[in-house]
């Protein structure tokens, strides 16, 4: 196990001395488990306690309670042994505007107690990997959104650390920079890198993680690989939307389709009913049918595949797009 | 651990290297002290020839450079506490203290080739100061650069918003300098002025200094500003460094 966390909480205070002090319990109480070698995302809308948690585990942040174990220390108590064993990209980057790409990488290296010939050799290494090298010595401040992003990835790798932090690292890139940050993560796990990353985004979780939990509000909702998850809530989802909107109708579809054997669950969302199916190919026709049967006139009708989206509006009752 | 001060001192150095322009703007002022100011002074010292006004003059205005060079070092780190940049050093293998330390050290490297340059250019005017003394009061200076350096660091990691910073460091610096007697000594002055300064612990560094540039090796001024100065900065950069702690909330 490379992370072990147990009742992990922080509350913030905030406005102390100025008479109203505000307490924020930004995390409330999680728990979670990361195999060596393994990815694991932490998926959540802003606010949840995300970067929060990451930063406990990171040993920057102190826990208000609870426990939690990195690579087999105790992130309070042996907090420099934690530190030994990771490297965190942080939410904010943490790149030096000012100064070249291959003056970070080399400080993190003689940092952590390496010769300045084993720092450069590093860099130079590192800077291969990430598609640096020809922009290497130019202030950070001139390179583009994605190039920032690797080379705060690469900083984080100085050192070959089992575990990587990345927190949020995709978020505010275009489409195609965050595919190649995926193909990233992708090759760090295949060389045994853990890596735990947190992002607000579905399809990453779903595309990256071996397994993920979802937070909201602080706490852990579920956990699992994003496989079972989906499974858990159904196969597929029919979205129906009725012709003439009022409420009566839409109730009596949801009572009507409730009631159908093959449908597991119906979810309304605002003007829209989510039948949640575990076989939607076969089972759309019949809901068609029954919609008819009742004099219940379509005004559209959509099957899709259950996504992580799902699993947090079960767990949550609340669409995460809307939520972040 | 203290390699890794050095580690940063270089890191900033070189950083500094790369933009080596703007230090220099902070000597002009001093400068047009010594040119235009110093000049009105030939009366009110004792003997009042150019080079004892100099020897009065020159350690005040060096001071003044350490003062105010130092005390908005600290704007300096306040985008590395958004951006993300301390948070990683914090949690990487770096023995904390170097994170202010090597930063203070490079102040005042920057502040003692400043103050050398000041030298110099009094001495051309016709300053006559012996090498002991020269050196010991760059190593005041340097001292008092460290003090202001590593408030001002802690300063804007506690406060962490330019315009508060700003005023806050506006409101200590004026005082500072007036009651300390950079530009005449507070011996010209009221009792209660002479009071008031013994609160000032930039007042000792300036009666060292001048101690030091009249050739008065012997003054008990001398140990005295160094012993608190020392305290002093000792104070301050523990402060500072404590002060990283609150960055995590
Ligand atoms: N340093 C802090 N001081 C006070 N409140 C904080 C601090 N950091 C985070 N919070 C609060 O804690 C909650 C969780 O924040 P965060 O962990 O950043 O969430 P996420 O990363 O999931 O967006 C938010 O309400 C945020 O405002
Ligand atoms: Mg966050």
């Amino acid at each position: 196990m490379i992370i072990e966390a147990h009742e992990l909480r922080k509350t913030f205070v905030v406005g102390r001395g100025r008479g109203k002090a505000r307490e924020i319990e930004a995390v409330r109480g999680i728990d979670m488990e990361v195999e060596r070698g393994e990815v694991f995302a932490v998926l959540g809308p802003n606010g949840a306690g995300k970067t929060t948690t990451v930063r406990m585990l990171a040993t920057f942040t102190q826990p208000t309670a609870g426990q939690a174990r990195v690579n087999g220390y105790d992130v309070v108590k042996e907090a420099g042994k934690v530190r030994a064993s990771i490297g965190y990209v942080g939410q904010l980057g943490g790149v030096d505007e000012m100064t070249p790409a291959i003056e970070n990488l080399m400080l993190a290296g003689r940092l952590a107690g390496m010769s300045k010939k084993q720092a450069k050799a590093r860099a130079e290494e590192l800077m291969a990997a990430f598609a640096l090298t020809e922009i290497g010595n130019r202030p950070a401040r001139t390179l583009s959104g994605g190039q920032k992003r690797r080379f705060a990835i690469a900083v984080g790798l100085v050192t070959a650390p089992p575990l990587i932090f990345l927190d949020e690292p995709t978020t505010g890139l275009d489409p195609q920079n965050r595919a190649n940050l995926w193909e990233e993560v992708r090759k760090l796990r295949d060389q045994g890198t853990s890596v735990l990353l947190t992002t607000h985004y579905l399809d990453e979780a779903d595309a990256l993680c071996d397994r993920l939990v979802i937070v909201d509000h602080g706490k852990v909702v579920v956990e699992g690989t994003p496989e079972a998850l989906k499974k858990e809530v159904a196969g597929d989802i029919v979205t129906v939307r009725l012709a003439d909107g009022p409420a009566e109708g839409l109730e009596q579809a949801r009572l009507l389709l409730t009631a159908e054997p093959y449908v597991r669950e119906v979810v309304q969302e605002d003007e829209l009913l989510r039948a949640y199916l575990d076989d939607g190919e076969r089972g759309l026709p019949s809901v068609l049918r029954a919609l008819d049967r009742d004099g219940l006139a379509i005004q559209s009708i959509t099957l899709e595949r259950a996504t992580l989206d799902d699993v947090f509006l079960k767990h949550t009752g609340r669409s995460l797009r809307d939520a972040a | 651990m203290f390699k890794h001060a050095t580690l940063i001192l270089g890191y900033e150095v070189r950083g500094l290297l790369r933009n080596p322009i703007w230090p220099l703007f902070g000597i002009v002022q001093p400068v047009l002290y010594l040119v235009f100011f110093a000049p009105l002074l030939g009366s009110t010292v004792p003997g009042g020839s150019d080079s004892a006004v100099l020897a009065m003059l020159t350690p005040g205005m060096m001071l003044m450079i350490a003062l105010f060079g130092s005390m908005f070092a600290g704007f300096s780190i306040m985008n590395d506490t958004r951006n993300g940049v301390l948070e990683r050093l914090i949690v990487s293998q770096i023995w904390r203290p170097a994170i202010v330390l090597g930063r203070v050290l490079k102040d005042a490297l920057a502040l003692v080739i400043q103050a050398a340059l000041i030298i110099a250019i009094s001495m051309a005017m016709g300053l006559r100061v012996g090498a002991l003394q020269a050196l010991l009061m760059l190593a005041l200076m340097a001292m008092t650069g460290l003090l202001a350096g590593s408030l001002s660091y802690g300063l804007a990691i506690n406060i962490r918003d330019e315009n508060a910073m700003s005023q806050i460091v506006q409101f200590m610096a004026m005082p500072l300098t007036l009651i300390a007697g950079l530009f005449l000594p507070v011996s010209l002055g009221p009792e209660w002025l002479q009071s008031v300064a013994k609160f000032n612990p930039l007042y000792y560094a300036v009666e060292a200094g001048r101690s030091l540039f009249r050739g008065d090796l012997g003054a008990s001024t001398i140990p005295m500003a160094f012993a608190l100065f020392t305290a002093l900065c000792v104070l301050t950069v523990t402060w500072s460094v404590r002060s990283l702690r609150k960055l995590a909330g």
